[in-house]
């Protein structure tokens, strides 16, 4: 840390907006400076304005500021604005989380504004400058795992884009599933015909490219280091050991298994799954009365519960082949509804003008090889409420199962494959961050993380190809990857203090620690996603990043003014999420929902991040209550840090306890949930937290 | 449980007919929806859509609910995907028109134009035969006397016999059908009612069902003309069969039945007019027109025509008279013997089918 006489802070306030009405600006400076020796203030209007930033610019020169708090909006908004070179900029969030959501005016809301501004001047004088962390041997090259269509175009991709890419797969030949059919589906510019297998110009662009280095029958022996320094070590192959920054995981699927059919007639010769069928009609004479069953094992709580999205457009196709190869043959299609999605619509209506291609949505109730016939009979058809179709071969469309990743071998103690979600499928963000996996500079591609086709399979490998080089690219910079893209500050561990306790190597959700026999952690920084969880499990307090520490959070705490008990103006300490709830919190805000001023708000990396000694230097400083507010934990996780929440909920346990043997009442420290759109469930929660408070009444540690 | 046996030669002859792309069907039921007909618990015209796409023939021929159908054409202009049930029905109704024709050649002969100089042919050479054996086969000499070309005797004795004999093959037609109704649909835990004979006499005259549809309103009421028409002409025939025994035949233009005849003549013709205007210029809801339903039109107007000409032709002692009344039997015959096997065969399987339906309670 630097001595207290060499920063020079200064504080602008601005006053527009509605914040000049609701504060008293002077006094509010006035309060500053008496916290902060020798801090230099401005105030002006309208801050983020050309005039207002000239002014902030000369002030930060003529006074060689390097610690500034801007006083005014929402650091989520105007942030390249206050951004300076060489200057520590914090923003104390006036404008959403106190003028709009206070009464103007009020003593309470100046109280609020004042604590508010003393808690960022005093983090402003316990944070380092960090420097960022970039591991010492560092590859740009990338491994893609799998040589199916994902695979391909992701290898390609990179290539394409400059980067060395290595192309493990573990068969003889490249292609996967894609490379054995007969004809693909069309492309969705042109949905009318069938495509002629395009992978062969693929699989020669690659093998010929000079970025590309492909290891046909080899497999992965370990995976080792972090992102841009991955240790490879391959079995059976030329070359022993490769060093990589990124890993594309893009591993493929394998049909659903077909000794759960027999219900459905599997284990006939007359009765196939839809890959079979693929090399059937390659090779075999086509019957002359063929059946689809689609959703054939899926959909189904007692086989797959979801659906694989392929195997209706599957199955069109394959009606397509057995009419063009067998003229005289009749199609039965018997489905649940026809999942043709997107361009694919068109597709569907294709082969709808095939007048011998017949379908019904039916529930299939049993199928039976009757020697010259394969009788399957429906029931709930269209056709009536029960019906017996005969046929020469029944086709079941099934579906995908995932393949396993634990092939990559991680060297992680959490384990040598992806988490799995839901169905096995490898860990990936659906909706926020598809392609990411728990594993930093991991990705996952295609239908390992979630069932598709392979137009979208295409798609996938090129998706992660992107976020595996802006990983790379990040590393090169000593930048968190993501979800805090760009961030550079990184966890340091003050090892002399350390106890061996395991909690952070634990608790990490990204495996970024991996440990000694003994037990002592061995960081990777540039596996780790900044989220602080180790700060939260650590019972020494010897993890901190530079502007975001035991110390700087103690210090904000700290500085907040208290008042005693006869004032009856309970202070309530609020750790929010800066991912979902302080973003709730500032759109509560916008909405001008307003309430209690008494509150005094900390933003957190993450509700995991929060350590025991916060709560008890709050109680022992006499708040009344703390309240935690972060995204919502459980598997399908809003958290974006996966378990923080959930860690926070556990972890609130064992407080309590602590809670009882001080004789403090539990309810003192609450836990809450909330989605970043629920900015009006946020007003209620913090507005019923701080009536209950106020009926429990002061904290009895207050003036102690 | 019944067993699919898909007949794609049937299903071909739909599509041919019907000119809907049967496939298209997705069975979304909005023809069910709208059609007034449609019972909650069988989705007319829904099913009857999907059994077209699969070929099932065995489950549209003894079928009472396309029967019941009075071709009004909403299903059509409501069905999002334009696979026209109604024009489906129409091919449905005229496949089974060939299919329960007895002979089988009766139903082919009416319904391809291939066929067609043949079935001129037959009614010709009866006619001839008939007259040649009567020995009448010339023109007779002096004012125009068509019961000296075909004596009323011989004409009436012979058409009644050919007509009756052509109904009587069409009655085993009909009792297939009315066996294949039973088994699609079985009459329901009620039983089966005595023949509720006057009620769908009531229906058919008061052409009740009709008012349910909105698409064609012009198509009722050249159906009425139509239907009415006939009906004055059927009863100005008796007349007329009896009036050859009992009065001075012909009959002069001031009598009252010659003047109702020429009355429905122009009752027919209005009719025709609409129906044939309907199915030229709004084909969106009348659908696609084929060969049978221009054959009959073409059929009922020269009939009416030469009709007219034949009676102008004895009032102004016309030359050609007798040529003239040779070919307006040609016409009564197409229209009458092939009665059963051409689209006017609805007289019959309509009002069987409206029998049956009302007998086993369905509405």
């Amino acid at each position: 840390m630097m001595e207290a006489g060499e920063i020079h802070m200064a504080l602008a306030v601005c006053s527009g907006c509605d914040i000049g009405q609701a504060i008293d600006i002077d006094k509010l400076t006035d309060a500053a400076s008496e916290a902060k020796e020798g801090l230099s203030c401005i105030k002006h209007n309208t801050l983020c304005s050309e005039a207002g930033l000239a002014e902030l610019k000369r002030l930060v020169l003529e006074k060689g500021v390097d610690r500034l708090a801007v006083a005014a909006c929402s650091p989520r908004v105007m942030s390249r604005e206050f951004e300076m070179d060489g200057v520590q900029v914090e923003r104390i969030n006036l404008r959403e989380q106190v003028a709009w959501v206070m009464e103007p005016g009020q003593e309470d809301t100046q109280m609020c504004a004042e604590d508010q501004t003393r808690m960022v001047l005093a983090k402003l004088d316990t944070i380092k400058d960090g420097t960022p962390y970039i591991p010492d041997q560092l590859s740009s090259d990338i491994l893609v795992v799998g040589g199916g269509i994902a695979g391909l175009s992701s290898a390609l991709g990179g290539a394409r884009a400059g980067y060395r890419v290595h192309l493990v797969e573990r068969s003889a030949r490249l292609g996967g599933y894609a490379g054995r059919i007969y004809k693909m589906l069309p492309d969705s510019e042109n949905a009318a015909t069938l495509k002629e297998p395009d992978l062969h110009d693929t699989v020669k662009e690659l093998e010929e490219h000079p970025g590309v280095e492909v290891y046909l029958e080899t497999s992965i022996k370990s995976i080792s280091g972090e992102p841009g320094n991955f240790i490879v070590s391959l079995e059976n192959s030329r070359v022993s050991e490769l060093q990589v920054g990124a890993v594309v995981s893009a591993t493929g699927w394998k049909p659903y298994n077909t000794e759960k059919l027999a219900p459905l007639g599997y284990g006939s010769e007359r009765v196939k799954t839809l890959e079979e069928f693929e090399q059937f009609v390659q090779k075999e004479q086509i019957p002359d009365r063929i059946l689809f069953i689609l959703c054939a094992g899926s959909r189904d709580e007692n086989h797959l519960a979801y659906c694989s999205s392929y195997c209706c457009s599957a199955a069109l196709k394959q009606a397509l082949y057995v009419r063009e190869l067998n003229p005289h043959a009749e199609v039965y299609i018997i489905y649940r509804d026809i999942r043709t999605t997107g361009f694919q619509e068109e597709f569907y209506k294709m082969v709808q003008a095939d007048d011998a291609i017949l379908m019904t949505k039916g529930v299939i109730e049993s199928v039976s090889d009757q020697g010259d016939a394969v009788k399957v009979i429906v029931s709930e058809s269209l056709l009536d409420d029960r019906v017996c179709i005969n046929a020469d071969l029944v086709v079941l469309a099934t579906g995908m199962v995932p393949n396993t990743t634990s092939d990559l071998q991680l060297q992680y103690r959490l384990g040598k494959g992806l988490p799995e979600i839901e169905y096995d499928f490898s860990d990936s963000h659906f909706i926020c961050f598809p392609y990411e996996t728990r594993r930093t500079g991991i990705f996952a591609a295609g239908t390992v993380r979630a069932p598709m086709d392979m137009e979208l399979s295409r798609e996938d490998g090129a998706g992660a190809m992107m976020k595996a080089i802006q990983c790379i690219e990040s590393v090169k910079r000593g930048e968190a990857v993501h979800p805090r893209a760009g961030d550079i500050s990184w966890p340091e561990l003050y090892m002399e203090r350390c106890t061996d306790c395991k909690r952070c190597t634990e608790e990490c959700p990204f495996g970024s620690y991996d440990e000694t026999e003994k037990g002592t952690p061995l960081p990777n920084p540039a596996r780790c996603r900044r989220c602080g969880i180790c700060i939260g499990s650590c019972p020494e307090r010897v993890i901190g990043f530079a502007d975001f520490n035991i110390n700087s959070v103690s210090a904000m705490i700290k500085a907040v003014h208290v008042p005693d008990e006869f004032e009856e103006k309970p202070r309530i300490l609020v750790f929010v999420c800066e991912n979902d709830a302080y973003p709730a919190l500032d759109t509560a805000g916008i909405n001008r929902l307003q309430y209690s001023p008494f509150v005094r708000i900390i933003p957190v990396r993450c509700l995991g991040s929060i350590n025991k000694v916060w709560i008890s230097d709050a109680l022992s400083h006499g708040y009344d209550g703390i309240l935690q507010i972060g995204c919502k934990p459980g598997d399908d996780y809003q958290c974006h840090f996966i378990h923080g929440s959930e860690l926070t909920e556990q972890r609130g346990v064992n407080l309590k306890e602590t809670l009882e043997t001080m004789m403090l009442e539990p309810e003192r420290i609450q836990t809450r949930f909330v989605e970043i759109t629920e900015h009006r469930e946020i007003q209620e929660i913090i507005n019923e937290y701080v009536e209950e408070m106020e009926l429990i009444g002061p904290n009895p540690f207050k003036s102690m | 449980m019944s067993t699919i046996n898909p007949d794609l030669g049937f299903k071909r002859k739909l599509t041919r007919l019907s000119g809907s792309q049967l496939n298209q069907c997705m069975q979304c039921g909005n023809c069910s929806a709208v059609c007034s007909l449609a019972p909650t618990e069988r989705p007319f015209p829904r099913k009857e859509m999907i059994w077209s796409g699969w070929g099932l023939k065995d489950k549209l021929m003894g079928n009472v609910d396309i029967w019941l159908c009075h071709q009004c054409g909403d299903c059509s202009t409501y069905c999002p995907r334009d696979v026209k049930p109604a024009d489906v029905i129409s091919a449905i109704r005229q496949t089974s028109y060939q299919h329960y024709a007895r002979p089988l050649f009766l139903g082919k002969l009416v319904s391809n134009p291939v066929w067609l100089p043949l079935a001129i042919a037959i009614p010709v050479v009866v006619i001839i035969a008939i007259l040649f054996l009567a020995g009448t086969f010339k023109i007779p000499p002096g004012p125009v006397d068509y019961s000296a070309f075909f004596p009323h005797g011989l004409l009436n004795g012979t058409f009644s016999a050919i007509t009756l004999f052509f109904y009587l093959l069409a009655s085993f037609g009909i009792g297939r059908f009315w066996k294949d109704m039973k088994i699609q649909t079985p009459p329901g835990e009620a039983g089966r009612k005595r023949l509720p004979v006057f009620r769908v006499l009531r229906e058919i005259l008061s052409h009740s069902n009709f008012s349910g549809c909105g698409s064609r309103t012009p198509g009722k009421v050249a159906h009425l003309l139509l239907f009415f028409g006939f009906t004055l002409l059927i009863m100005v025939t008796l007349y007329a069969i009896w009036a050859t025994v009992t009065h001075h035949y012909p009959l002069p233009i001031t009598n009252p039945f010659k003047i109702l005849g020429n009355l429905a003549s122009v009752m027919i013709f209005s009719g025709l007019g609409i129906m044939t205007w309907q199915r030229l210029f709004n084909k969106s809801v009348f659908g696609k027109s084929a060969y049978t339903d221009w054959l009959i039109l073409a059929a009922i107007a020269l009939l009416t025509l030469s009709g007219t000409l034949v009676q102008l032709a004895r009032f102004g002692d016309w030359s050609i008279a007798y040529h003239l009344y040779f070919f307006h039997l040609v016409a009564v015959w197409f229209v009458i013997m092939y009665m059963p096997f051409t689209k006017l065969g609805h007289i019959f399987y309509r009002t069987t089918a409206l029998l049956y339906a009302r007998s086993i309670g369905r509405k």
